[in-house]
């Protein structure tokens, strides 16, 4: 669950991204984030995964205080975190399966568990034969399917997806849609930030509109609203 | 921490020097030559301990007896010595006896038997005086001096005295250009692990966004850093000790007359392995913390 009370977010030169922000996402839900370009959503995306603190306010990551916690704990938030890009950040010199392996490796999950989980989120996400591929050989859907597995290999209560689509033409993008869907069928918390009107208006989940900093709508079944 | 992570740690640090190898050789040569300096300041300061110890083990006021003294008087004076609280033990050397040590510290029994007149022995009876305390010697000197029959005592401490006053200043300038090399040497290996953490970024951005700790992530860095640091220190591990043992070679054989009270090798070599060895690791770790603290943000 992220709670968020008040919360501003003042960058050290000046510019307001965030305007007492309060917003609350329970266990489960799919939630679209819109608004125009330098409207916020990035910020509020960050503070979501904790990359930023807030300037005031309080963020609750899991009922945890993010701006209270030690910085020493902060990974321990981010394991519940599963995150996912627009430019997918996989490493180029590992392959699929390593890339998502990479990220058990990093929780420090033994050898003997990665190997069946690493093959059943690679089956999962569509790309079961193509685990040895690098990154390089695959296209820009499947590059954002390994990101995805990555995400999703530690079995995070919620995924936050920055613009996941942004890079993909629309078959792409759908087969990503429908992945992520299935993903938070699964109990999994989905929170995304999209450009993509036509998948918010064709999906019809909860949409959270941000336009300078503040949370101008939120509705459940929304629309986009916009009209780039 | 689990032999899974640790032996990923090393793994991952061996890339990292692999990866920048020439800088991380450059590296490895600076701290070379840094310890080359110190092991050499090492070699002072532990030589200079030991040989303090040594003199003071070795002190004693030598008291010459007037020439021609009757035996008896000499046991007089000796008696009344050995009641001072100040001494430990004393002893009468007589002159023969006295030119017979002599020769066998200087090895070379044809040059002292050149020095006398004839068959004229120079030397006069003397009494050693073993000090119960060694910094209370040149008191004891005085009251020697001051006992009837006693014409000269000498116990030699200021020659101690100079001799470890030019060691100190040898040490310190060695001293000064060590540590100044030591800082040298870790701003090297901190731009070596700065282009490890440069080469690496995209990989530290994934490992913070799933979630790994802190140390997970830095472990290598350092790993990486002391390993240069340590390996730095090999070479001049073996120089030092194969110099050293040449010279001490030198100075305690042949006819010299062994003023300097060096430190066995085999006493020395662990000594000077270990705190060089120490010495590396910390040098490079210092040079993995500049870094990581600069650079590495997590």
């Amino acid at each position: 669950m992220i709670e968020m009370h008040d919360v501003w977010k003042v960058y050290p030169n000046g510019i307001e991204a965030l305007r007492g922000i309060d917003v609350k996402v329970d266990q489960g839900e799919f939630v679209y984030i819109v608004g125009p370009s330098g409207a916020g959503k990035s910020s509020f995306i960050k503070l979501m995964y904790r990359e930023e603190k807030p300037t005031h306010g309080v963020v609750l990551i899991n009922g945890v205080n993010v701006k209270r916690v030690r910085d020493w704990k902060i990974p321990y938030v981010r394991r519940r975190i599963g995150v996912v890009f627009q430019d997918y950040k996989l490493l180029p010199h590992l392959s699929a399966y390593e890339n998502v392996a990479f990220a058990m490796e990093a929780v420090e999950t033994p050898k003997r568990e990665m190997k069946p989980r690493v093959q059943e989120v690679l089956e999962l996400v569509g790309l079961g034969d193509r685990m040895k591929a690098l990154p390089s050989q695959l296209s820009g859907g499947e590059q954002q399917r390994v990101s995805i597995a990555r995400a999703i290999v530690n079995n995070p209560t919620f995924i936050i997806a920055d613009e996941p689509t942004g890079n993909l033409d629309p078959e792409n993008s759908w087969d990503i849609m429908y992945l992520l869907e299935e993903i938070n069928a699964r109990g999994t918390t989905v929170v995304m930030a999209t450009h993509n009107k036509e998948i918010v208006n064709t999906m019809r989940q909860r949409v959270i509109a941000i336009e300078q900093g503040v949370i101008v709508r939120d509705e459940l079944e929304g629309e986009y609203g916009y009209e780039d | 921490m689990k032999i899974e992570t640790i032996s990923r740690h090393f793994r991952e640090a061996y890339r990292g020097i692999m990866k920048n190898s020439w800088m991380s050789f450059a590296a490895m040569g600076t701290v070379a030559v840094t310890l080359l300096i110190f092991g050499v300041f090492l070699i002072f300061a532990f030589n200079i301990n030991y040989l303090t110890k040594e003199l003071d083990k070795q002190l004693a006021v030598r008291a010459s007896l007037q020439d021609n003294m009757p035996p008896a008087k000499q046991t007089e004076i000796l008696n009344k010595i050995k009641q001072n609280p100040l001494v430990k033990n004393a002893d009468l050397v007589p002159k023969d006896k006295g030119l017979e040590e002599m020769k066998q510290s200087w090895g070379d029994a044809n040059f002292i038997d050149g020095l006398k007149s004839g068959d004229q022995n120079p030397l006069p009876d003397i009494i050693r005086i073993e000090p119960s305390d060694p910094k209370k010697v040149k008191e004891l000197e005085t009251q020697a001096k001051a006992i009837e029959g006693v014409v000269a005592a000498d116990s030699g401490g200021g020659v101690t005295q100079t001799l470890l006053g030019f060691s100190g200043v040898v040490r310190n300038v060695i001293l000064i250009f060590g540590v100044a090399l030591s800082v040298l040497a870790a701003f090297l290996i901190s731009n070596t692990i700065k282009l490890t953490i440069i080469a690496r970024r995209k990989e530290i951005e994934v490992m913070r966004l799933v979630g790994a700790s802190n140390w997970f992530i830095r472990w290598p860095f350092f790993i990486e850093g002391a390993f240069i640091g340590m390996t730095g220190a090999i070479l001049p591990i073996g120089i030092l000790l194969i110099l050293y043992q040449a010279f001490f070679n030198t100075i305690n054989s042949g006819a010299a007359y062994t003023v300097i009270q060096m430190m066995p090798v085999s006493a020395l070599g662990a000594y000077l392995a270990v705190s060089t060895f120490i010495l590396g690791a910390l040098i490079g770790i210092s040079g993995s913390l500049l870094s990581v603290r600069k650079f590495l943000k997590i």
